[in-house]
């Protein structure tokens, strides 16, 4: 039950915001109280009992959830990040802070059941209701062109969706499994015809590339995060509605894995593109917010690379990474979001120098630009490490390549420190505040925690990675066997040996 | 005894609380608090490390500390742990040791600096990395120490920050080392791929068991070696080395000579039982080791600032190290490493010394006759520069023969030009007690150039500067005994460090051979001082005058033309392909179906991008550089 208080919880906070008005004390309270419970609440996920109700039963669609797995790691560490993120909103939005942080909430709620769903149909309407807080957000908040930007996030969005939606659909009927359930699912659908699997998961490799984002489908992103509120506080939500990879990870690859076998190979180069691309665009940005989305691209291309290499190493590595980095990107977003209020500005040319009049707020950044970037120790690189390492074992050329992104990663990371803090000071400005250093600090606690003890997570993640399963269509159903144990093969002696000096 | 060894497991946790209390409470503290507790961490450290070096006498082995899960994917279990033995406390108690009196000399040198607290946090955290770097049991956590280590380079020798010049070195040094970053990791997937484990101690035990010189572990070595050129700036990523002298001078000492650079040395050095299997690595090594001490040696010559001369002179004498690591002389490579440590931090510090006298003039050209006022600082600078020279019964005469007969004897190296690294090393012996000369004559001896304002303020620097020098002097002196040539006499390092390092066979030759080997390296000193002496001293530097405008000194000069080349090569087309691909985003992707129309327009923007290149991407392609490595590994079929 305490899967379904996770969600409720933001609801019914931000159902009262709503009825109260949206007045900045009410935001602050409702809303830090909203997040802080539901973060208490997160920690009794692992373990807890799950839910599962009729919903439609005509169509065999339920209401399940499953604090078990991925999903629980990735539950925590949004809720983690929305502290943070609902103080900034409520403290810097101008007109209408109340609705501000309502739609966090909403956001929050509905991601909470994007990872815990364990029915496709639930799934999806989690993933569809999600998009409507963050266009609210972008559409009400956002800055001069955010029309443009609404429109081109919900054309990417939607179309994705759509052909999404198509392939839900009919994968039951077509399989024949008992209901929309993950479990019932899963002793049907692997057996389905390679042609028909091809069909159904190019219809959600295209609804969650957009998402992840991979490349060329990731123009949205851009604009979605130069055009959002200048607080940082929606482009946080948005890093963590990046939820492709866990769509991938979670539902297409186990439920089609014939399917993922003949698309694979193209979504594995797509994600070492998009990494690579990402990476070098973001070298060339000027704007500070720009860079962080296209550096975050690279990042999700780096997730693309350890869940299409099909390695558990690089499974687990994946979701971690998509973990550390709302951390880590977050806390970029609102680190730019406490630049812009000192300068009103996010061109990186306009600063310079400011580590003289503000060297904690520099150190701080710093700090967090270096796990960004994936330094060893800190959060990322556990998750990059595994991802690379993992894709390696099958595919070295193409993990080698996007290796390199580290190089890139490297030269943005660099450039943005130093156009920001180094250099001549033409302007003070006032060090970090008491609310604001109060604001980095859970985050800067999580990186630590996941960047030195990351096996922890790992654990909980490889529960569910275990569950990709073999595409093999003669077989029966149950039990599923490990992929990677079956493609690793020869392998699987050498893993055992690892740390076998002991 | 063991666990003596094993509390020194907390070295590293010292220095970072040192740290972390000079970050934290640094501003409220009044100097010299700041340098003091900072010093006492290291301090702790260095007793650490001396206790446990007492308790691995008895034993060969070293001792395991394990903490706790780091990663796990399948049966992968990596935890995290540290491997403390004759190696590894060998490095820490050269860490923690020239590490201290740099920290105290710091003291003296950074007195009055608004950073003050700062730097010795910075500091600090330094020595923790670079002792994880060391004592890690793990690939990953050695990995760990590695970027740390880099990243505590990048912040000081961007230290003075307002200054755009310093935080574009440490941005170079920062993104250089990253490319070398690349190899690291590259060669942690295939030796996991390999090996299935990621532990130090597992793989060297299952190196002798794979095939010898097969293609696999030849590329492992390649991919480590890339990541020891980065960090000790060999070529090709020898570049950001001179740069970084844009540090405070003690960072250049501690960092930029005595430990960090020399990571690439230990690294191969660790995992000796790899290279010991691949031939061809191992020969690959020596080379690079070799070229890049003649390539710095000969670079060294024409450099007029006072610490880029010795910086030249830091590649080189890391070269030799490389060098006798290819070679399989790993006892032989650490111990260059520890003579090295006293003499290049003395040299670096005798030159702080200097600069803090003339108030921070670098340019030899006004210097001259500062030995006759700064008697201390003249006379340590004159023991450093004999040692690095290599003239008989100072530390450098020991380690460098011992290279040198090394290259000339190793198995590793045979049919690899071992006799041509030989004489290589030898001619670039002979260009260092040259250059070194120039470089003792030209600020300590000789005639004063010194601007008469500086001149009126000249001093001897405080003992808190002075006694470190004097310190390290003698250790400059005397270090080298440990390692008497060991055809003739006892030596202490080498079978001390043997048990913990592979074992490669090297030929044997007749005493009477040795003993001429001996006599010639001591004839090329002697040659390399004497004209070092004929040019400077007796004809008063006419005969370099005279080359000046040639193209030899102005290849000298520009270091053979690598950071040029690397600008047009990879900074100018990184900045090309980066900017391209940001236009082609904006223009092509952003726009989707409907921007095909400007599909035109595009290709002048693409071109003008890379036309223009402003400052930004250092050493961008480099990517490409890597490429080239990996693709050509692959068409001489290493890869399978």
């Amino acid at each position: 039950m305490i899967s379904l208080f996770v969600i409720l919880v933001p609801v019914v906070f931000a159902a009262v915001l709503g009825l109260a008005g949206g007045r900045r004390p009410a935001a602050l309270a409702f809303g830090m109280a909203s997040t802080l419970i539901t973060f208490v609440l997160t920690w009794f996920l692992p373990g807890s009992a799950g839910l599962s109700a009729p919903w439609i039963p005509g169509f065999g669609v339920t209401f399940t959830l499953e604090p078990t797995g991925a999903g629980v790691v990735l539950t925590l560490m949004a809720a983690l990040t929305m502290i943070p993120t609902v103080l900034m909103a409520a403290r810097r939005v101008e007109r209408g802070p109340g609705a501000c942080v309502a739609l966090l909430l909403l956001m929050q709620a509905g991601l909470a059941g994007v990872f815990l769903a364990r029915d496709l149909v639930a799934f999806y309407v989690f993933w569809e209701i999600t998009l409507i807080p963050s266009m609210l957000l972008l559409g009400t908040f956002g800055r001069e062109k955010r029309r443009a930007a609404v429109l081109k996030y919900l054309v990417y969005a939607i179309g994705g969706s759509f052909l999404m939606l198509i392939s839900i659909l009919a994968i039951k009927p077509l399989s024949g499994a008992a209901s929309y359930r993950f479990a019932d699912l899963l002793a049907a659908t692997p057996n389905l015809p390679g042609a028909t699997q091809v069909w159904l998961f190019v219809g959600l490799a295209i609804g969650m590339s957009v998402k992840l984002p991979l490349w060329p489908l990731h123009s949205w992103l851009i604009d979605f995060n130069e055009q959002n509120h200048p607080s940082g506080a929606a482009d946080v939500a948005g890093t963590l509605y990046k939820v492709g990879g866990f769509g991938f990870f979670a539902w297409a690859i186990p439920l089609l894995p014939v399917g993922m076998e003949r698309v694979g190979p193209v979504l594995l180069v797509l994600a070492v593109v998009t990494a690579l691309y990402g990476a070098l665009a973001a070298a060339a940005q000027t704007h500070m917010k720009r860079l962080l989305a296209y550096a975050s691209l690279s990042h999700m291309g780096i997730v693309g690379v350890g869940i299409f290499g099909l390695h558990l190493a690089g499974l687990n590595g994946a979701i971690f990474l998509l973990a550390a980095q709302m951390l880590s990107t977050g806390a970029m977003f609102l680190i730019s979001g406490m630049l812009f209020e000192r300068r009103h500005s996010f061109d990186l040319d306009r600063y310079g120098g400011l580590a003289a009049s503000a060297p904690a707020l520099a150190a701080l950044s710093l700090f967090v630009l270096f796990t960004f970037i994936g330094v060893p120790g800190l959060a990322n690189f556990p998750g990059e490490f595994l991802s690379l390492l993992g894709a390696y074992q099958h595919h070295p050329w193409l993990a080698a390549a996007a290796t390199l992104s580290v190089i890139a990663a490297g030269v943005y990371g660099v450039n943005f420190y130093q156009r920001l803090y180094q250099g001549e000071q033409h302007e003070a400005t006032h060090e970090i505040g008491a609310i604001e250093t109060f604001a980095l600090i859970p985050l800067i606690a999580g990186i630590l925690w996941l960047g030195l003890v990351p096996a922890t997570q790992l654990n909980k993640i490889q529960q569910q990675s275990q569950l990709i399963t073999t595409p093999t269509t003669a077989q029966a159903p149950a039990p599923p066997v490990p992929l990677t144990a079956a493609v690793d093969g020869a392998n699987a002696t050498a893993v055992e040996a690892l740390g076998g000096s002991r | 005894m063991t666990h003596v060894v094993a509390w020194a497991s907390l070295a590293p946790l010292l220095a970072l609380a040192g740290s972390l209390i000079n970050a934290f409470f640094g501003r409220n503290l009044k100097e010299p608090a700041p340098g003091i507790i900072a010093s006492l961490a290291v301090a702790g450290g260095f007793v650490l490390a001396v206790l446990a070096f007492f308790g691995l006498q008895g034993s060969d082995a070293g001792t395991q500390v394990t903490f706790w899960r780091y990663l796990t994917a399948g049966s992968l279990h990596l935890d995290l742990g540290f491997m403390i033995d004759r190696l590894s406390v060998t490095m820490m108690l050269i860490i923690t040791g020239v590490g201290l009196l740099i920290h105290i000399y710091s003291i003296g040198y950074m007195h009055g600096d608004d950073g003050n607290s700062r730097y010795f946090a910075e500091l600090n955290l330094f020595i923790a990395a670079m002792l994880v770097l060391v004592m890690a049991d793990s690939f990953p956590l050695m990995f760990i120490g590695w970027e740390g280590v880099g990243v505590c380079s990048y912040l000081l020798i961007s230290f003075w920050y307002r200054d755009r010049a310093n935080p574009d070195a440490g941005r170079k040094a920062f993104i250089v080392n990253r490319v070398g970053d690349v190899g690291f990791l590259l060669a942690m997937f295939l030796t996991f791929k390999e090996f299935g484990t990621l532990n130090i101690a597992a793989v060297n035990a299952a190196a002798p068991g794979m095939l010898y010189g097969s293609g696999v572990l030849t590329l492992i070595g390649l991919f480590y070696l890339l990541g020891a050129t980065g960090k000790s700036a060999q070529l090709p990523l020898q570049v950001w080395l001179p740069d970084a002298m844009a540090g405070p001078t003690p960072v250049s000492a501690l960092i930029h000579a005595a430990t960090m650079v020399t990571a690439g040395v230990y690294l191969i050095a660790r995992i000796g039982a790899v290279y010991a299997m691949a031939p061809g690595a191992a020969a690959t090594v020596a080379w690079i080791g070799a070229l890049t001490a003649f390539v710095g040696a000969f670079a060294a010559f024409a450099q007029t600032d006072i610490k880029k001369i010795l910086a030249y002179s830091t590649i080189s004498q890391v070269g030799y190290m490389i060098a006798a690591v290819g070679a399989g002389a790993y006892w032989v490579g650490i111990f260059h490493v520890l003579t090295h440590a006293f003499f290049k931090a003395l040299l670096f510090l005798t030159a702080g010394s200097v600069i803090h006298a003339l108030g921070g003039e670098q340019d030899t050209r006004k210097m001259g006759g500062l030995g006759r006022h700064m008697k201390l600082t003249g006379n340590t600078a004159l023991i450093a520069t004999l040692a690095i020279s290599g003239v008989p019964f100072l530390s450098g005469f020991f380690s460098k023969d011992a290279i040198l007969s090394s290259t000339l004897n190793s198995s590793l190296l045979a049919g690899s030009g071992g006799d041509a690294l030989y004489i290589l090393l030898l001619i670039t012996a002979g260009m260092t007690a040259a250059y070194m000369f120039r470089w003792y004559y030209r600020v300590f001896a000789g005639e004063s150039r010194v601007d008469k304002h500086a001149a009126e303020h000249l001093h001897e620097s405080p003992p808190v500067m002075t006694w470190p020098l004097g310190i390290l002097a003698i250790g400059a002196a005397l270090v080298g005994y440990l390692g008497l040539p060991e055809f003739a006499f006892p030596n202490l390092i080498q079978r001390w460090l043997e048990p913990a390092t592979a074992t490669v066979d090297f030929n044997h030759l007749a005493a009477s051979t040795d003993w001429l080997l001996i006599g010639l390296s001591i004839v090329v000193v002697a040659i390399g001082i004497g004209v070092g002496w004929w040019i400077y001293h007796v004809r008063k530097g006419a005969p370099v005058a005279a080359l000046k405008e040639s193209n030899l000194a102005s290849a000298s000069r520009g270091a053979l033309g690598f950071d040029a080349l690397y600008r047009i090569l990879f900074v100018a087309s990184g900045e090309g392909v980066s900017g391209g691909v940001a236009t082609l985003d904006r223009e092509v992707v952003d726009r989707g179906l409907a921007g095909t129309g400007s599909a035109v327009g595009l290709l002048g923007r693409l071109a003008t991008a890379v036309q223009s290149g402003f400052a930004r991407a250092y050493a961008f392609a480099m990517l490409l550089g890597v490429l080239t490595l990996v693709v050509v590994a692959a068409l001489t079929g290493v890869l399978r």
